[in-house]
């Protein structure tokens, strides 16, 4: 009796490779083929646009045949980057969340640019400073280029001009400090019967999106949040944090200007669109899916400063996974090469809202014309001056999550920035021992 | 006082349909309503309508090619799990060897491993039997399903042994005695099964976005999320609802069509 199911068994087994020799074709001659992995973090018809792209890449390379190979999400197109690199069939080039790149460096999972960039006869710090600043630490890590920014934004605040005329402020005139920002908020808020009619203001508290916000308020507030230059240490109970979580509190539970729990981007949109909320703050990247949307005037500005003007950086660079062929690595060099052209980078920029990394993006004519004609993003582009870098750390999204928990949990009433702050430094040290020990607190005597 | 308790017992379950029915409800008016309205959260259908959210979505994939590979996947998965399923379930229900319980339990404490766990590990299986980025690489995990097991072994073992008996005693050989006695009995079970299965892998995304790259081989879940996600900025619910229509609308129809005939085998099993 027993035969049976081990007969079943072996011709499932058997079944397998049979249908394999279908698969995989390896073609030997004729173009280099290779794939590119993008996410979409912005709505809409990018994942065509992408594609569009790429097809005329294709068209112009008759000795590259690339793919562009749709893998969701910033954290989807991270796992699948990672699975694939660890069973050993790495993408030739992946478009991958700015804040990653350090943890593939650190994994030693990526290639540097370097090579590349000294073979095609320039010098690699020469070629980082064809970007914006702020760029470089989330891109140059010890020295050595591993990203090339791709898409790039920071947090902007948006609001609606006809509410701020109706609260009797002054669109001309956005507040700059929080002190402003508070009093604005409050002074849009509109309750009738117990219920809110209008917010003052909304931003979106989901993983990534909460820590990328907390981070940029903590800066704003004179702090630094982690450190730039070392992936082992962040600065989660530091007054600078304290303070920034205590105005979030304050406004979300005592003076109830934000709606409590944690909304996300999708639901801070459609209640700007509706007048639902009179301000948000979102990504500089939603400009253009803005601008299409909304139906009443409305305007952006810098994100208030409480000790200084401060924003951080978000985004996409390209990154080379590692253990490609030289051909494949020489074939993504020419496709990332050309996504990052002043030209290329500066057509993505007008169709997406992210701004162009490349800073000669902005003299070319076409580049110049959109800027004048679409004054929201001349804010994000001259926000830039005050841009900081994106948190990243190692295991950042570990790392991040263990302050964004807490921030939810103050969004929701359930716990005191005091004790929020404690806990999230407890838990990021924790998480962060294993790093930390084999570097700075290695033995060394 | 039995009317009374029907009255409520209808009652509950109208409530639970009414749960149920609103997300479908929405995602209908919001299909049909284009652009972003204001008041995108209402249930009622406000104009202006139209069909301009169905056209958009279908223009933003090939969801032809969606559909064929989906289906592909679905059915295949199924029909080999049928034939595993079928037979694990009544070595573990019928059957006595060495080691059967530990093996059981084994089998369903795979039930508790999380999925993405294993994600690295079945790709270098797929790399090295040359799947990686095939149809047959997102089938060839599911083929061998301990749930499927499970449920078809607790089929079998409240089917009476007297059944077998009298086929054994007519000469029947076990593969004769499963496919002619066992299985018609067990039909219940492998309906419920199959209808498990087709939902959970039709509707299944993390695992294919890994296992396939080529858009020749993309799924309705993936492709539908190349145009339906948004991290950084809000979505187009019109949009996406329409696409969502038209990747969960087959499935829907599916169940709509064949729900009688699921109810009537889970009714009427002929087992006592």
């Amino acid at each position: 009796m027993e035969p049976i199911t081990r007969r079943a068994a072996l011709g499932a087994a058997l079944a397998i490779p049979a249908a394999a020799a279908l698969g995989d074709a390896a073609g030997a001659a004729g173009p280099t083929e290779i794939e590119l992995f993008f996410p979409v973090p912005v709505q809409g018809n990018l994942a065509n646009k992408m594609r569009e792209l790429i097809d005329r890449f294709n068209g112009g390379h008759s000795d590259i045949k690339v793919t562009a190979v749709y893998t969701g999400s910033y954290d989807d197109t991270n796992l699948k980057t990672r699975a694939a690199i660890k069973a050993g069939k790495p993408p030739a080039a992946v478009i991958m969340s700015a804040n990653f790149v350090r943890e593939y460096v650190i994994n030693e999972d990526v290639d540097a640019f370097d090579p590349l960039i000294e073979n095609a006869g320039k010098t690699p710090g020469a070629f980082m400073d064809k970007f914006w600043p702020a760029l470089k630490p989330n891109a140059v890590i010890g020295r050595r280029i591993y990203g090339i920014p791709f898409q790039n934004s920071t947090p902007l605040l948006y609001y609606n001009v006809s509410a701020f005329t109706e609260a009797g402020l002054d669109p001309d005139h956005p507040p700059a400090t929080w002190a402003a920002w508070i009093a604005a908020a409050k002074a849009l808020t509109k309750t009738a019967g117990g219920q809110t009619q209008r917010w003052g203001l909304m931003f979106p508290a989901t993983y990534d999106y909460c820590g990328w916000i907390g981070s940029g308020l903590t800066m704003s507030n004179g702090g630094q949040y982690f450190n730039h230059d070392y992936g082992g240490e962040v600065f989660y109970n530091a007054p600078s944090t304290l303070g920034a979580l205590s105005m979030l509190d304050a406004m979300v539970n005592r003076l109830k200007v934000i709606p409590p729990g944690v909304s996300d981007a999708n639901a801070c949109t459609s209640a700007f669109f509706a007048g639902h909320t009179a301000m948000m703050v979102l990504s500089t990247g939603s400009l253009s899916f803005v601008r299409e949307n909304m139906k009443i005037p409305y305007r952006v500005a810098f994100m208030p400063r409480n000790v200084r003007n401060a924003a951080p950086i978000g985004g996409a660079s390209l990154i080379l996974p590692k253990g490609n062929s030289p051909e494949r690595q020489a074939a993504a060099w020419s496709l990332i090469s050309w996504l990052t052209s002043p030209e290329i980078a500066g057509e993505w920029s007008r169709f997406t809202g992210y701004f162009a990394p490349r800073k000669a993006a902005y003299d070319l004519p076409e580049m110049k014309e959109y800027v004048q004609q679409h004054p929201d993003a001349k804010v994000a582009l001259d926000q830039l001056e005050y841009a900081v870098p994106w948190f990243d750390t190692y295991n950042t999204v570990a790392v991040r999550k263990a302050m964004e928990d807490q921030v939810q949990a103050i969004l929701s009433g359930k716990t005191t920035p005091a004790d929020a702050v404690q806990t999230a430094q407890k838990n990021a040290d924790e998480l962060l021992r294993p790093y930390v020990e084999e570097t700075a607190l290695k033995r060394l005597v | 006082m039995k009317a009374e308790w029907r009255l409520l017992g209808l009652l509950a379950a109208s409530a639970a349909a009414l749960v149920w029915v609103v997300p479908f409800a929405w995602m209908a008016v919001a299909a049909l309503r284009p652009g972003v309205p204001a008041d995108i959260a209402s249930l009622t259908p406000a104009g202006p309508l139209g069909l301009r959210n169905f056209n958009e979505a279908w223009q933003s994939g090939s969801f032809p090619l969606w559909y064929l590979n989906t289906v592909v996947v679905c059915g295949g998965i199924l029909a080999v799990q049928l034939v595993t399923v079928t037979a694990a379930g009544y070595a573990f229900a019928r059957l006595t060897f060495p080691g059967r319980d530990v093996l059981f339990a084994l089998f369903l404490l795979q039930l508790l491993l999380v999925p993405p766990l294993l994600i690295v590990p079945n790709l270098a299986t797929l790399v090295s039997l040359h799947l990686y980025d095939t149809l047959l690489g997102i089938m060839a995990p599911y083929f061998a399903s301990a749930f499927g097991t499970f449920l078809m072994r607790q089929t079998f073992r409240t089917i009476p042994r007297d059944y077998e008996e009298a086929a054994m005693l007519e000469g029947a050989t076990v593969p004769a005695l499963i496919r002619h006695v066992l299985v018609p009995l067990a039909r219940p079970g492998l309906a419920a099964f199959a209808i498990i299965s087709v939902t959970a892998h039709w509707n299944e995304f993390l695992w294919p976005l890994m296992a396939v790259s080529s858009p020749s081989s993309q799924v309705l879940t993936v492709g539908l999320a190349s145009f339906a996600s948004g991290a950084e900025a809000g979505s187009a619910w019109g949009i996406v609802a329409a696409g969502t229509f038209l990747a969960a609308g087959p499935l829907l129809l599916l169940f709509l069509i064949f729900q009688r005939r699921f109810v009537a085998s889970f009714v009427f099993s002929g087992i006592k």
